[in-house]
């Protein structure tokens, strides 16, 4: 209480409003540019942070993050270009809906959510950092491969009509996600000598390429008129009837993406991933999923705000960065002198309580910042397709190159286009291809790191219970929907296979 | 893929410079440092508190640019075709020399004249406070008897290699695991999967003062002046002794009036009063190495790391 | 006969093959933990291999289901009718975002995506007008302004470097 209260009296501080509003708009900005990830934008943040209040600088820093972790959805819903690697699973539903001339509902949705996932965050933050800090502390090494074998659970649903493409689309993502130095011994694997591939494969990069040079590159290939269905260029909120639909799904949003935040490396990705895994599991119109459902959106959006939140828990708890966007904030604590830590609390509990009242104000300062940002953003994708497409390309070649300032990367991502292309050609989904991609190396990481602790004894993965449950968790899904599958090919009448 | 470098977590405070020093004639106006390190990242953080203290003490203004990609090989490239006119450094750490080694790229240390160096990081093996052991013995008995369990930060590293050295010094066969970054390490040193964990003391400063952690040994020469009763792994014993250097290396071909200056304005900055209180409360150890003896340091570094990669086969 | 899920295994398989080349030439060392850098890999490859046999398989038992209800030659005629202009059509795209490459270094990033933005448009139907310039010259300012100006992105100076751009 005191903690709130205390929290609360930072709200009439104005460098602290300021420093959180500015954040949260620089941040939406960063993360809807594809290629400038929240790291990036906050990190350009960090040479005006020595000269500021520390309280202002932390919540500056934090609040960008908050916007950029929204702000990805934008692109994901309007050009179907993921901004950022946690909004990929919001093109499935947001990029349909937006094609059935719903943009500013889905935008409305993804905001809504967005705001429901960063209060539950900062909620779960303030009051359960010590019990969530000791969930973190007990996941070893067999229980974050664990963890990946649960994510990559998802495929089945995200494989589509054929199980065996899905499974060989995953196997491709897993195999780009090799590419780099080896996890353990640091030698280097497929890098065919280019320095460039050294650090591995920002899953950014392919994500971009996969998704929106696919589409361009699709488009381009039909020729056609131009006959799609405009938005009108004005956010939409759910009503009453729509908002009482997305609960379930904001709930699993929430309760995953809460836990995915708390376990460093994780992250919102896998989160979000599974949040619209379990939304389409649990809904009552698990048929709209990939059509254009509303929960399709509501449920990956609020997972990935709800990691903003709880991602700190690990950071000022333990001073560990989950993430790179974590690790930026870190740096900026570190320029003012502040360890996070176990003494964190003791020591600058001011600062903490600032940056709570500064998350607070950044998540309402968020949705205000949409509301007069997104009607300009679904006019200019209104535009005529040549001129929107030709501009989608110019965006994305330049987001691409100013990841590292390197035309490699900008090439890569042409690769993975021209990869998705075919795949889109064959009817492969590529989106197991994201999900080994995002996964692969946690995976791999992890199995091998468990495998050196217990000199090769496979136990090891049975004999601690987190590894344990999560495991015949992740079992139980695969064979549950490959039961379903057989079930519908060989008792069930064969259906026609419609084209996607 | 997203890997977490090892965010090194670095220094303390920051403090403007009031110092005045005599403004000297250094040949360019600006000095531009490249690391490797992301903003906010270990070296990052080194550097920016650097530039800040040292611009009065050498005459130019000094600024910072992240080159990353490519675990440094980028920064070299940068720095091996830039003019040696003294305009541009790269903030080295061992890291470069690994880099160069593991990966092969078109432009290696060798390509580069190592400056002078600032400061040696020291290496300290840490345990959970609530673990059984009580010194650097009673953990290479543990793996004696069984089988050791001990953390390094990163794949082929320092802390990996000081690790490997010290197996073959105790003669006994621990696992070596290694990690994404020092967090990553350390919470499994704290959940008692690992017995001990290797690391330098800033990234672990919180928990020690919280008390959860404690330290075993230091991989030092000569035992730390913040913590006198800590052996090092020498006197315990085991000849092995780790230097993670700090330091500057730029194009080769550098001029001497360049060099003379930047010997003369390093160890300035580091008796400077207001820098002092910064860098020793982030635990870092000043230890000016000039010129001539940096490249020797550099290149018998670079020949020791080569000479046990090719050992345990990971480079030709 | 040929259909896209026959294609799609043969693709498959081609490529576990080449990765699983690839996989067996990699080093290995001492500090290697049992799996070693090719342990997973390997894996990877040849469930792609058995993947893509099973695809191939399940392409033969379907074309032979539907041989029965029609030709079979009529089927594959459908399933990749224009499919070889729509390849053509989508590399021209492509084309164009090569040559943006090949000359960002040399014209600059404005000049080079000015260009791009307005041969995008160009080979993507829109006519060539006055409006076709303004926004390509629009869109090149806009963001220059975004990712050089606000972002701070070294971006490729090229020729105008002398202007101080």
């Amino acid at each position: 209480m005191e903690t709130i209260l205390h929290a609360a009296s930072f709200l009439l501080d104005w460098h602290i409003l300021l420093a959180a509003l500015a954040g949260v708009t620089w941040g939406i900005m960063g993360g809807a540019l594809p290629g400038i990830s929240p790291s990036i934008t906050m990190a350009l943040l960090l040479p005006f942070t020595y000269t500021m209040d520390p309280t202002a600088a932390i919540v500056l820093l934090a609040s960008t993050y908050v916007g950029a972790e929204y702000g990805g959805s934008v692109p994901a819903i309007l050009i179907r270009t993921p901004g950022t690697n946690a909004a990929a699973a919001t093109v499935i539903d947001g990029y349909e809906m937006n094609k059935q001339g719903k943009a500013g509902l889905a935008l409305g949705i993804s905001l809504y959510s967005g705001f429901i996932g960063s209060m539950f965050g900062l909620i779960m933050l303030i009051a359960l950092s010590g019990p969530l800090a000791l969930v973190a502390l007990n996941f070893t090494p067999m229980a974050y491969f664990a963890l990946g074998i649960l994510g990559l659970s998802v495929i089945a649903t995200l494989s589509g009509e054929n199980l065996v493409k899905g499974f060989i689309a995953a196997i491709l993502g897993l195999m780009i996600a090799t590419v780099g130095s080896d996890p353990v011994t640091g030698g280097t694997r497929f890098t065919f000598g280019s320095s460039e591939l050294l650090g591995g494969i920002e899953p950014v990069m392919i994500m971009v390429g996969l998704f929106a040079m696919s589409e361009l590159l699709m488009q381009a290939s039909k020729r056609g008129s131009d006959e799609r269905v405009r938005s009108r260029p004005r956010i939409q909120f759910p009503d009453f009837k729509l908002a009482k639909r997305l609960i379930p799904s904001q709930m699993i949003g929430n309760g995953i993406g809460t836990f995915e935040g708390v376990m460093p490396g994780a992250g919102g990705t896998i989160a979000s991933f599974m949040s619209y895994n379990e939304a389409r599991r649990w809904s009552r119109h698990p048929e709209e999923f990939g059509k254009g459902s509303p929960e399709g959106i509501a449920a990956p959006e609020t997972a990935n705000n709800t990691v903003a939140g709880t991602a700190l828990v690990p950071l000022l708890s333990f001073g560990i960065p989950g993430s790179n966007s974590t690790a930026i904030l870190l740096g900026g604590f570190l320029i003012h002198g502040i360890v996070p830590g176990p003494m964190l609390f003791q020591r600058s509990g001011e600062v903490v309580h600032g940056l709570y009242a500064g998350l607070f104000t950044a998540t309402i300062g968020m949705v205000i910042m949409g509301i007069l940002m997104l009607p300009v953003c679904i006019w200019l994708v209104n535009r005529p397709r040549p001129y929107l497409n030709a501009f989608i390309l110019a965006l994305i070649l330049s987001g691409i190159y100013s990841i590292h300032n390197e035309t490699f990367d900008v090439g890569l991502m042409m690769a993975a286009g021209v990869l998705g292309f075919f795949m889109r050609m064959l009817r492969f989904p590529f989106l197991p291809t994201v999900l080994g991609l995002v996964l692969g190396y946690l995976v791999e990481s992890n199995f091998r790191r468990s495998l050196v602790l217990s000199g090769d004894d496979y136990m090891i993965f049975v004999d601690d219970r987190i590894s344990l449950s999560l495991l015949v968790l992740a079992f139980l899904f695969i064979g549950g929907s490959i039961a379903k599958r057989l079930y519908d090919t060989f008792v069930r009448k064969p259906e026609t296979i419609t084209e996607s | 893929m997203t890997r977490l470098p090892l965010y090194a977590a670095a220094t303390a405070a920051l403090f403007f410079s009031s110092a005045f020093a005599q403004a000297q004639e250094y040949p360019v106006d600006t000095v531009t440092l490249v690391t490797h390190s992301s903003p906010g990242g270990g070296s990052d953080v080194f550097l920016r508190e650097l530039s800040r203290h040292l611009s009065p003490y050498l005459g130019a203004n000094v600024i910072v640019e992240n080159v990353s990609g490519g675990s440094g090989a980028s920064a070299m490239a940068r720095l091996a075709t830039a003019p040696a006119d003294g305009s541009i450094f790269y903030a080295t750490t061992p890291t470069f020399i690994y880099t160069s080694l593991l990966s092969d790229p078109q432009y290696k240390y060798t390509d580069l004249e190592p400056l002078v160096n600032f400061f040696i990081d020291p290496e300290v093996i840490y345990t959970a406070a609530n673990s059984q052991f009580q010194s650097l013995e009673d953990v290479i008995q543990y793996a004696r008897d069984g089988r050791g369990q001990w953390g390094a930060a990163n794949p082929a590293s320092l802390e990996r290699q000081a690790l490997e050295q010290l197996k073959a010094a105790a003669g006994v066969n621990a696992a070596v695991v290694t990690h994404e970054g020092g967090g990553d390490l350390m919470i499994n040193v704290l959940n008692g999967t690992l017995q001990i964990g290797v690391g330098e003391v800033q990234e672990i400063q919180s928990q020690l003062e919280a008390g959860e952690l404690r330290l075993l040994a230091t991989f030092s020469g000569e035992r730390l002046d913040a913590f006198p009763d800590l052996p090092t792994v020498a006197e315990s014993g085991y000849d092995v002794v780790v230097r993670k250097f700090r330091g500057l290396a730029g194009p080769k071909g550098l001029p001497d009036d360049v060099i003379a200056a930047w010997e003369k304005a390093t160890q300035a900055v580091l008796a400077d009063e207001q820098y002092k209180a910064s860098y020793e409360a982030g635990n870092l150890r000043a230890e000016f190495i000039p010129h001539d003896e940096y490249a020797t340091f550099i290149e018998q570094f670079g020949s020791e790391t080569a000479g046990f990669l090719k050992e345990t086969g990971i480079i030709e | 006969m040929f259909t896209r899920d026959f294609v799609g295994g043969v693709a498959t398989i081609a490529i576990g093959a080449v990765y699983l080349y690839f996989s067996y030439q990699l080093r290995t060392s001492a500090l290697d933990d049992s799996m070693g850098p090719g342990g997973l890999p390997r894996i990877y490859g040849w469930l792609l291999v058995a993947l893509g046999s099973i695809l191939i398989m399940q392409a033969a038992l379907a074309s032979r289901t539907t041989a029965v209800v029609t030709a079979s030659g009529e089927e594959a005629k459908g399933e990749w009718e224009g499919q070889g202009r729509k390849v053509v059509y989508a590399f021209g795209l492509l084309a164009i975002g090569i040559a943006y490459l090949f000359i960002l270094e040399t014209f600059g990033y404005l000049i080079s995506i000015a260009l791009l933005i307005t041969t995008t448009a160009l080979y993507l139907g829109a006519g060539f007008s006055g409006r076709l310039i303004a926004i390509g010259i629009g869109g090149a300012v806009f963001l220059y302004a975004m990712f050089v100006a606000i972002l701070g992105v070294r971006m490729p100076a090229g020729i105008l470097a002398v202007l101080g751009l």
